[in-house]
C-alpha cells in the first residue's frame, strides 16, 4: 500500500517562480536551496498521468488527482486514484511536517475495505513508487541538508543556462551515490538531472521537457525518468494544474478521504 | 438469466461517455469489475468448491451537495445455485458539506483498527456461504439504516441507527463444501422500534495517534447455540481503538467490552427452553504493521476473548500477513493465516496476484485449512487451490 504514498508530493515540485539570481557568489547548497523555496501558491490542484513503458515498448499507466495545502511551513495533500480500475477511488491522506524529526502524519483509504488506515509515516525513501523509475524520495521534499552540495560550473542546456550542482548523500544507504543536476537558472527547475549507482555508474536520468507558466507560477508539465541500465522508462504528465484554489481544511481530513472524489 | 448476464457484461466492457461537469451539475462515476472465481479441493475427492462469475457494477450520482450511490452483484454459481441472480448491496443516499456527512438506506459500517478481525467492527454481519475463502469486502453485509458524521480537523462525531438489524449468513445446507452442518435457527427479532440498533463513535486524528471510543446497543449478530439453536439477543458493546505510528511501523490496538453476551449453552429450562446464559465479554487485540521496504511489508495481531461465565473463559485468534511486490508491482504475492491459538487451528490463504495488463489481473493461490478442534475443525478437509480472472474498469 505504501506504493501510493508519496506521488502526492509531486505537486511540489511542479510549480516554481521565476526569480533572478546572482550567480556569482551562490554555493551549490545555495542554488538547492533557492530550488526548494520557490513559491507555489497556498493551495495546489492537480491530475497526474504516469506511463510506465518497458524496454519492448508496452506501456502501463496510474492516473491520479490531487490537491495540497500549505499551512505554515507545513503542507497537507490529498489525493485519490481515478486509474486503472482496481484501484479506482484509493485515496491517501498526508500531512508533511518541516520540522526535522517530526514524523509526517498518512491514511490510507481501500474502498474495498471501506476502511481507512493509519499507515507509517516513515516509508523507505529509497523504494520505487508504483514500479516507476521514481523512488519515494524523488518526488518528496527531501530536506536540502540530507546531501552535500556542490556548484561545478555554469553552462546552456537545451537553450537553457543553468547551474550544475553535484549533490552526495550523506547518508550512504541512499540509493544513488551522487546526482547531478541542471537548474535553469530562469525558473529554478532542474531541467535534468544524472542519478549515478553505487559503482558510480550512470544509473538514471530525469529529463524536464515542458515547464509552463500557470498563474503566474513556473509549471513542470511533463518529464521523464530513464533507468539507462535496464532500459525502463516513466513518463509523467501533469494536467489540468491549478493554483490558490478554493479549498476549505476540511478537505484535508479522514472523513473527506473516505467521502471520496 | 445468462441473456441478462452476458448484457450485463457487455455493458461492462463497452465505453461509454462520462457525464461529468461543473460542481453544480449532475455528476456521474461508474466503476466495477467482471471477475471468474474458480476453486478446487486439493484432497479427495478433488471436487469443485467454487466456480462463480459475477459483474460488480457501482454508480455515484452527484449534484452538489447531495447525491445517490448503488452497488450491486450480478452472479452466476455453478455450485450453489441459489447465489445465482441479482445482489443489492449497497443502496444509499446521502447529503455531504463541509462538516456534515449523512447517508441513509442499504451500507456497510466499519469501525476499529483489526484487520480481518472483528472486536467493535460489528455493526455490518458477515456473510460465510463460503467461509473466508473470499474477497474481503464480499464478506461485509450491509445494514439498512441511518449514518450521521460530524468532522472538524482533527476529529470526528458518527451516529448511527439501524432499525432492521442484519446478521451473518451460515451455510447451513450440506450441498454447499462450506457448511456448518445442519443448525436449526432461531427467529430474527421481530421489525420493532424497540429493536432498534444505535450507537456511536467519537474518533481522533492526531499527528502522532490516531485514537476512537465506540458504543452500540446492538445484537449477536452470529447465532449462538443455546439449546441447539441459534439465538440472537440484545448485547451493548462498548469500545476503544487506537492507531500509533513508530517509525516503520503501526502498532494497532483495540478493547470491546460485550455487556450481557449471549453464551452458547446445551441446557434447557424446566420447560425444555433454551436457558440463555449471558455473560460480559472482553475482547482485546494488539497488532503491529511493519513497512519493511523494498516492497515487503508484515503485520501480525492477536486478539484475546475473556468471557466471565462459563467453563471455557479464554480463547484467542492471532493473525500474521506478509507480502511482497515484484517485477514493478505487477506481481504481489501474500501470505494471511489465521491461527486458532485456543485450539491449535490454522487457515492460511497463499496468494499471487498478476497484473497482465492495467485491466485484467489472474490470481493463483491455495487455502490451507488444518484443525483437529476449534472453529477450523469444520473446515479441515477444504484445502484449495483456486484460480480468480478479474477485469477492472
Amino acid at each position: 500500500m505504501k506504493k501510493v504514498l508519496l506521488i502526492a508530493v509531486l505537486c511540489s515540485m511542479f510549480n516554481v517562480q521565476w526569480s533572478m539570481v546572482n550567480a556569482q557568489k551562490l554555493t551549490g547548497r545555495d542554488v538547492i536551496q533557492k530550488v526548494k523555496d520557490r513559491p507555489d501558491g497556498d493551495t495546489r490542484y492537480g491530475e497526474m498521468e504516469l506511463t510506465l513503458r518497458k524496454k519492448n515498448g508496452t506501456t502501463r499507466q496510474r492516473k491520479v488527482t490531487s490537491w495540497a495545502m500549505d499551512e505554515g511551513k507545513d503542507t497537507k495533500k490529498m489525493m485519490f486514484f481515478t486509474y486503472p480500475g482496481d484501484v479506482k477511488g484509493t485515496g491517501f491522506l498526508t500531512w508533511d511536517y518541516d520540522q526535522i524529526g517530526k514524523e509526517d502524519a498518512k491514511w490510507l483509504y481501500l474502498p474495498a475495505m471501506k476502511k481507512t488506515r493509519r499507515i507509517s509515516g516513515s516509508s523507505s525513501k529509497t523504494d520505487y513508487f508504483m514500479g516507476t523509475d521514481f523512488t519515494y524520495d524523488d518526488m518528496g521534499t527531501r530536506h536540502v541538508d540530507e546531501d552535500t552540495h556542490k556548484l561545478l560550473r555554469e553552462e546552456v542546456k537545451d537553450g537553457h543556462k543553468c547551474w550544475v550542482v553535484e549533490s552526495v548523500p550523506v547518508d550512504k544507504h541512499e540509493i544513488y551515490s551522487r546526482k547531478v543536476s541542471w537548474i535553469r537558472q530562469d525558473c529554478l527547475v532542474a531541467a535534468y538531472v544524472e542519478y549515478y549507482d553505487k559503482l558510480n555508474k550512470l544509473h538514471r536520468v530525469l529529463t524536464i521537457s515542458d515547464v509552463k507558466q500557470v498563474q503566474g507560477f513556473w509549471t513542470i508539465q511533463k518529464m521523464e525518468m530513464k533507468n539507462v541500465q535496464t532500459e525502463h522508462s516513466t513518463l509523467i504528465v501533469v494536467k489540468n494544474p491549478k493554483y490558490d484554489i478554493k479549498v476549505d481544511k476540511s478537505l484535508f481530513t479522514v472523513a473527506k478521504l473516505e467521502k471520496g472524489l | 438469466m445468462r441473456s441478462l448476464f452476458l448484457l450485463a457484461l457487455l455493458w461492462c466492457i463497452c465505453p461509454r461517455p462520462v457525464v461529468a461537469q461543473g460542481e453544480d451539475s449532475l455528476q456521474v462515476g461508474v466503476k466495477g469489475f467482471v471477475d471468474t472465481y474458480h476453486a478446487l479441493r486439493t484432497e479427495s475427492p478433488n471436487d469443485w468448491m467454487s466456480s462463480r462469475t459475477r459483474v460488480r457494477g457501482e454508480v455515484t450520482l452527484e449534484k452538489g451537495h447531495t447525491g445517490a450511490f448503488v452497488s450491486a452483484n450480478l452472479v452466476y454459481n455453478a455450485i450453489l445455485k441459489d447465489r445465482t441472480g441479482f445482489q443489492l448491496r449497497e443502496a444509499y443516499a446521502y447529503y455531504s458539506d463541509e462538516h456534515l456527512d449523512l447517508r441513509a438506506g442499504r451500507q456497510i459500517i466499519a469501525w476499529g483498527v483489526a484487520d480481518g478481525l472483528r472486536l467493535t467492527d460489528i455493526i455490518s454481519p458477515m456473510d460465510y456461504t463460503e467461509f473466508l475463502a473470499q474477497d474481503y469486502d464480499d464478506i461485509r453485509i450491509p445494514v439498512g439504516g441511518l449514518r450521521l458524521r460530524y468532522s472538524r480537523e482533527k476529529w470526528s462525531l458518527e451516529a448511527v441507527a439501524i432499525p432492521v438489524s442484519s446478521f451473518f449468513e451460515l451455510p447451513t445446507d450440506a450441498e454447499n463444501p462450506w457448511s456448518v452442518g445442519p443448525l436449526p435457527i432461531g427467529d430474527e427479532p421481530s421489525h420493532r422500534l424497540c429493536n432498534m440498533e444505535y450507537g456511536g463513535r467519537l474518533s481522533f486524528f492526531l499527528s502522532g495517534i490516531d485514537f476512537s471510543l465506540s458504543a452500540l446497543h446492538t445484537w449477536n449478530k452470529m447465532p449462538v447455540v443455546c439449546g441447539g439453536i441459534g439465538q440472537y439477543r440484545r448485547m451493548t458493546m462498548l469500545g476503544a481503538d487506537c492507531s500509533l505510528p513508530l517509525g516503520r511501523f503501526v502498532v494497532r490496538g483495540e478493547v470491546a467490552e460485550y455487556l450481557d453476551e449471549l453464551q452458547p449453552n446445551e441446557e434447557l429450562s424446566i420447560v425444555n427452553y433454551p436457558l440463555s446464559i449471558r455473560a460480559a465479554a472482553t475482547n482485546a487485540l494488539l497488532g503491529i504493521d511493519w513497512y519493511a521496504g523494498n516492497d515487503w511489508s508484515l503485520s501480525t495481531q492477536y486478539a484475546h476473548k475473556y468471557v466471565a461465565s462459563g467453563e471455557h473463559r479464554n480463547s484467542g485468534l492471532a493473525t500474521f500477513r506478509i507480502s511482497k511486490d515484484l517485477l514493478r508491482n505487477t506481481l504481489a504475492l501474500q501470505s494471511f493465516a489465521y491461527f486458532d491459538v485456543t485450539n491449535g487451528g490454522i487457515y492460511n490463504r497463499l496468494s499471487a496476484d498478476y497484473a497482465l495488463n492495467d485491466q485484467l489481473h489472474a490470481t493463483l493461490g491455495y487455502d490451507y485449512f488444518h484443525a483437529d478442534r476449534g472453529s477450523f475443525t469444520v473446515y479441515d478437509h477444504n484445502s484449495e487451490i483456486f484460480l480468480k480472472l478479474k477485469y477492472s474498469f
